[in-house]
């Protein structure tokens, strides 16, 4: 426990207006510092490995067919309940693959949970794209496929 | 007869015209340098998306403003709420007329042209009145919106108005006395001819008046920090939260030209106007009060403008300087710190230069 | 004849400076407050309710939405609750991991609130260079979670995630700008005679009014009242680690600003040494995939940025909550705002709002 320390008050102090220059001193030092924002979309910021952008799926060399199971561990991992996944008998070979892999990206809250509960490790099947630019113009859009899920969202060039 | 109507037609309308037109463009670019220059104090970088480094910017916001659908509430006094706009912008116009930009003349025909719409033997006495009518306007603004942010809103700045006139005023008294004359043009002669900026008059600088008009300036102009008719973070918008487009671009406009305006009187009281700045050495000064010598009185003219312009965009940059800088006043402080403080002092100012005016003259 | 009647006038929902949805009925003499009445709800989403319908690990990303400018602490107070009632052990390296990156939520949650105070107050600037090293936060977050708001960045019994390669070192650069940047904050605000003028005697609570409200937090502190739940019910490794606790005397806004600032420095000094201190091990305790905590209820209190968060649980053996609901500090703070602004002027509730530091996310939950 401490007490909090206050500014010292001086006679000098109240009449030459002293502090009120140490804060224009301040802001004129800001005057002369380069800029720290970014002119957004031209410069897009620079996203670190593990951003969490919209969830996605993704094949691997390594597996034969699609890497997704069709478990529908991350359907039930998800607290907004946005992903359905209907399995079909995986081709040439056993278990089972998507058949329709929907997820909702108007109710995606970009928890991670469903990443977490994916069983194909270490190279999980649904994984957090750095996807993170996704207006759309209808709800129905944001229904996004097995085909929207692979190929992901390409953004779009902007010169000024 | 021609002559006639040159001189007292053609010559003033022009005049007139090119000033208007002048604080127009700099008004408009003022905005951008207020924004600039706070994104700059604020590490970013400002507007930068229309035209070069942003330079069209309040350019296509004018257009925004004038191409808006205008909408006048249901429930406002129409008239009053209309008429609003146009009282608040013309005093802040007609101020300019008297107004000495510069130095210098050139003929046209036979008739001289010089820097200022007219010389008024009482210009600062109309400054002082045709500057508080613009207190009209917000409170017609305030008082028509019939809602109840504009009225605290128009409440708040009239009272703050009212009472920074008086300190205002006080400082400018002193300046009055030690000028002798009311005339603008007059001031300026004054320091021409005592060598020295009233700022630095001896042997008591106005150091304090330049502060006491500038603070009631900024309390005056409504801005930062003592911008309370208009505190978004209190009353949204203030007086003119229920106008749009075209009439909220007037009171917009008005504010704006209403900072060149103290920038101008800053400049002419206590800067020397048009004179150019010699650091008080002597041998500067004539080349320095002309940069064209070929071109006679226009030269001059010219160089009077330049000077004159750096020390309004001084001032104005003091304005915006400010507003990047400190928190906003509260009202009733305001108002103390009109009456409790800047009065006292303003008439103290005048009764130590009236003394100093003594011991001058031995 | 002639009488004068008191104005009354709505500020908010919608108004630059009620910190998003709060609606306040002011009833005005003049300027001068008679009397408030906050009216709160915009925000209701239901996240108790949502917190008994999904599961443990699912009501997580819940809380995430109810503080947004402080879910990491939000996160933490429910696992916490969570490991209390599956009777879990955390490792000494997740409590660690926790007590940092709580830390560093704190900062950039008394960021926030310096920015926003001042900008109600009408310093701009401040706002802008606020936001500037709240930024360096969130990027240290978005490369430890991924993400930059909600974090849901803890797991129940642990931490999710190591601290990716660099991180640390990343952080101490962050704690070694921090302090340079606070002096400027102090040169624009603590002295200056508008700021003074602007917050020193306004929103006035005492102790013990603060304490019959509930208040809690630098709220409580400002007023003189030494509780910190860090320190009286320590948690996680707030144990071992050596930190002080500012406390106010008038409790005026006054008081309460100095004592966030001076928060904000103690709480780099306690991400440093808990950077220091950083044990090896498990992150991880064990908890089974499907959390099914025994019966039972447990109320568990943490030392959010605002105040104490508390999470109430009762379990009924299954996967679900059968009860969850959140103390919210914000929520018992506000309450006092009709106290601490009647006889003020319009202006003072902007102050009182910004320094009362509401998240009306976690008031309507």
């Amino acid at each position: 426990m401490s007490k909090i320390v206050r500014p010292e008050d001086s006679v000098l102090r109240r009449f030459l207006l002293l502090e009120l220059f140490a804060g224009l001193w301040v802001t004129l030092k800001h005057q002369f510092r380069p800029h720290v924002t970014q002119e957004y979309p031209r410069e897009r910021p620079e996203l670190r490995p593990r951003f969490r952008g919209v969830p996605r799926l993704r094949d691997h060399p390594g597996a034969e067919g699609p890497l997704c199971v069709a478990c529908n561990q991350c359907a039930l991992a998800c607290p907004d309940h946005c992903i359905t996944v209907v399995a079909e008998d995986r081709k040439g070979g056993k278990g089972k693959q998507p058949k329709s892999f929907h997820i909702d990206y108007e109710r995606c809250c970009h928890c991670g949970l469903c990443v977490d509960a994916c069983p194909t490790k270490p190279i999980t099947a649904i994984y957090m794209s750095h996807d993170y630019e996704m207006a759309q113009y209808a709800r129905d859009d944001f229904m996004t496929d097995l085909r929207g899920l692979y190929e992901g969202h390409v953004p779009r060039e902007y010169k000024r | 007869m021609s002559e006639t109507l040159l001189r007292f037609v053609v010559v003033p309308v022009a005049q007139i015209a090119v000033v208007i037109a002048a604080l127009l463009l700099i008004v408009v670019y003022l905005v951008l340098l207020e924004r600039k220059i706070n994104a700059f104090m604020q590490v970013r970088l400002g507007p930068r998306r229309v035209g070069w480094h942003g330079l069209l910017q309040t350019v296509a916001d004018v257009i925004k403003l004038f191409t808006k659908e205008d909408i006048t509430p249901r429930h406002v006094d129409r008239l009053v709420f209309l008429l609003a706009p146009v009282v608040i912008i013309l005093p802040a116009l007609a101020a300019f007329a008297v107004i000495p930009f510069s130095g210098g003349s050139f003929r046209v025909g036979s008739v001289g042209v010089r820097a200022w719409i007219s010389d008024v033997n009482v210009g600062l006495l109309y400054l002082l009145a045709i500057t508080s009518l613009g207190v009209f306007g917000v409170v017609m603004a305030g008082w028509s919106s019939n809602s109840k942010y504009p009225m605290l809103g128009g409440l708040r700045s009239a009272a703050q108005m009212v009472s920074y006139e008086v300190p205002l005023g006080l400082s400018v008294v002193s300046i009055l006395m030690l000028a002798g004359t009311a005339s603008l043009v007059g001031i300026v002669q004054a320091q021409e001819s005592a060598g020295r900026w009233f700022l630095f008059w001896t042997p008591y600088p106005q150091i304090l008046g330049l502060f006491l008009y500038f603070v009631s300036g900024v309390a005056e102009t409504n801005r930062l920090p003592f911008d309370l008719p208009e505190a978004e973070n209190e009353l949204v918008a203030g007086f003119h939260t229920e106008y749009s487009g075209m009439k909220f671009a007037f009171f917009f406009l008005a504010e704006y030209i209403n900072m060149v305006l103290v920038g101008c009187l800053v400049a002419v009281l206590f800067f020397g106007g048009w004179l150019p700045v010699t650091f008080g050495i002597p041998g500067l000064r004539e080349p320095l009060s002309n940069f064209f010598p070929f071109w006679g009185g226009a030269g001059a003219m010219l160089t009077g403008f330049f000077w004159f312009g750096l020390k309004v965009f001084l001032v104005l940059f003091l304005y915006l300087w400010m507003r990047a800088t400190y928190p906003r006043y509260r009202y009733d402080q305001l108002m103390r710190l009109g009456w409790k403080v800047f009065i006292p002092l303003g008439l103290g100012h005048v009764m130590v230069t009236a003394l100093a005016i003594l011991v001058r003259r031995g | 004849m002639f009488g004068t009647t008191e104005m009354q006038i709505n500020m908010g929902p919608q108004h630059p400076s009620t910190h998003g949805v709060l609606r306040l009925e002011l009833k005005l003499d003049g300027e001068r407050i008679v009397d408030t009445r906050p009216v709160i709800g915009y925000l209701h989403r239901g996240c108790e309710k949502l917190g008994e319908d999904r599961t443990y690990a699912q009501a997580i990303v819940y809380t995430d939405r109810m503080d947004y400018c402080a879910a990491f602490a939000e996160n933490l107070v429910y696992a916490e609750a969570v490991e209390r009632l599956l009777g879990v052990e955390v490792p000494p390296r997740a409590q660690y991991m926790r007590v940092v990156l709580a830390e560093l939520q704190r900062i950039a949650s008394h960021l926030i609130w310096l920015g926003t105070h001042a900008m109600d107050i009408g310093a701009l600037t401040v706002f802008v260079y606020g936001m500037r090293e709240r930024e360096f936060i969130l990027d240290l977050f978005e490369s430890y979670c991924g993400a930059r708001l909600t974090y849901n960045a803890v797991r129940v019994g642990g931490m999710p995630e190591e601290f990716p390669e660099g991180w640390v070192e990343e952080a101490r650069r962050f704690c070694d700008v921090l302090p340079s940047r606070l002096d400027e904050y102090h040169q624009l605000l603590t002295a200056n005679r508008i700021w003074l003028a602007r917050t020193r005697g306004v929103g006035t609570i005492d102790g013990k009014t603060a304490l019959d409200w509930g208040m809690t937090g630098p709220c409580l502190r400002g007023s003189g009242v030494a509780y910190d739940v860090r320190k009286a019910i320590p948690y996680e490794a707030y144990a071992d680690l050596d930190f002080d606790v500012p406390i106010g005397e008038a409790g005026d806004t006054y008081d309460r600003y100095l004592c966030r600032m001076e928060e904000i420095r103690q709480s780099r000094r306690i991400v440093l040494q808990a950077l220091d201190k950083l044990p090896g091990g498990e992150i991880r305790g064990k908890v089974p995939r499907r959390i099914k905590p025994p019966k039972g209820e447990v109320y568990h209190v943490n030392e959010g940025p605002r105040g104490e968060l508390g999470v109430y649980l009762v379990s009924d053996g299954s996967e679900h909550a059968y009860r969850c609901r959140f103390r919210s500090p914000n929520f018992v703070n506000l309450q006092a705002l009709p106290d601490m602004v009647r006889g003020h002027l319009v202006a003072d509730v902007v102050a009182v709002i910004g320094t009362l530091d509401i998240v009306l996310g976690c008031v309507d939950r």
